[in-house]
């Protein structure tokens, strides 16, 4: 993942006019996309602060499973550093907005179902006890 | 429409349920997903815990900070954490009824050539809500100090909100037991042994929920693991069964406030230029 970043970096700064400036955005956010890593609508890298491996590896998997998502990878940079990138790459049929958007949309409704199962079985437990 | 595969119809069955402790199987469901349950529960479900200690007066033989640490690992009574808030999250500058709760603690030994225990139950709590816990009436409560005849502690202080990601005291669990193939027929791990990796490595309690393998059974490199062990055990802050709902809202929490992030967030989408009105 790394070595995907350093290439876009020296990609970037040989065309300074596709390194899209306007993409900075304010730290506020706890999302922007990581500075100099756009190069086209298909890559991106993703940058979550105050997130860490807990909902990093859950989301790559998440990504992965769109078959339009060539490559997904997470990092943590530095342990001192409170923040999470998210690396993807996708066909031409989509953006890397779109599989991050179908990404988290997923994984809400995988947490959601779960949730729901973990409900579930807690009544279904209390019935079987309730009754013996 | 399933958008997760067939790997993701995920499926619980609770095994044990006690005031302290959950044991449940959870199966068809990634291990990014299982480990992001085991992760949260142990640092991110928020419990009540006191964070700063006033000391009016101690003469006891032990230091202030560290009977101060000894009163911040002391469980209190978190099922409604969600009903305080964050002290961040709250307008008044130090602490309030909003974001804290106050709890005193007075004891003095008076008598001649006995030891007088500080315990947890001399917590006197100003929320009925928020109190040390105790297991039945015949709970001594948890030893804080001991008091020889003249000495007195008589402390104030503050129970905050928080997470154990800040401090391992704010976490609800004790410990959280989690296990996946039992027969290693993933190979996720490998036996040091001196002779027979059977008789060496004892079975897990796990393995007899799981299927063992058949004695020619080939190795199969493109399993995944799909079948995750959980054993709950509380410190008695929370319920159990709370512990892994807190644990599934938190997660939920996490992928909106990033879907909101992705949503006032300005990056391009298909190409088009990035409009900046959000600002
Ligand atoms: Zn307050």
């Amino acid at each position: 993942m790394d070595y995907s970043d350093n290439a876009d970096n020296n990609n970037n700064n040989e065309n300074p006019d596709e390194n899209d400036s306007d993409l900075e955005v304010s730290d506020i956010l706890n999302f922007h996309t990581e500075k100099g890593t756009v190069i086209d609508p298909q890559s991106m890298t993703f940058s979550i602060s105050g997130e860490e491996h807990t909902l990093g590896n859950a989301l790559r998997y998440m990504i992965m499973q769109n078959p339009e998502v060539e490559y997904c990878g997470y990092s943590i940079p530095h342990p001192s550093e409170d923040k999470l990138n998210i690396r993807i790459q996708t066909t031409e049929n989509t953006t890397a907005i779109n599989a991050m958007r179908k990404g988290l949309e997923d994984l809400k409704s995988l947490c959601a179902k779960i949730t729901e199962t973990f409900c579930e079985a807690n009544n279904k437990f209390d019935e079987k006890n309730s009754i013996s | 429409m399933d958008l997760f595969g067939p790997a993701n119809k995920p499926e619980i069955r609770i095994q044990e349920l006690t005031g302290e402790r959950i044991r449940f199987i959870l199966t068809n469901t990634d291990l990014s997903m299982a480990n992001a349950l085991r992760r949260i529960m142990i640092s991110e479900v928020a419990t009540i815990a006191i964070d700063m200690v006033q000391f009016d007066l101690n003469t006891s033989v032990l230091a202030d900070e560290f009977i101060a640490h000894r009163l911040g690992l002391i469980p209190l009574d978190s099922t409604e954490a969600d009903k305080i808030k964050y002290p961040r999250d709250c307008n008044c500058s130090g602490a309030c009824k909003e974001c804290s709760v106050e709890l005193n603690l007075h004891v003095k030994c008076t008598e001649e050539d006995t030891t007088k225990d500080v315990t947890s139950k001399d917590l006197v709590s100003h929320d009925p809500r928020f109190t040390p816990i105790t297991e039945g009436p015949k709970d001594a409560g948890i030893l804080i100090a001991k008091l020889r005849k003249g000495q007195e502690i008589k402390v104030k202080c503050i129970a905050k909100k928080g997470v154990a990601k800040e401090h391992a005291k704010w976490s609800p669990c004790a410990a959280v037991a989690f296990e996946y193939d039992p027969f290693n027929k993933l190979r996720h791990t490998h036996y040091w042994i001196e002779e027979d990796e059977k008789k060496e490595w004892p079975q897990s309690k796990n393995a007899q929920d799981d299927f063992p393998p058949l004695d020619d059974e080939i190795f199969d490199f493109t399993a995944k693991p799909n079948r995750f062990y959980f054993e709950i055990e509380t410190i008695g802050s929370m319920k159990p069964e709370d512990i892994v709902m807190n644990a599934f809202k938190k997660l939920l929490e996490k992928i909106s406030s990033i879907q909101m992030g992705l949503h006032s967030n300005d990056v391009p989408i298909n190409g088009r230029e990035p409009t900046r009105d959000v600002f």
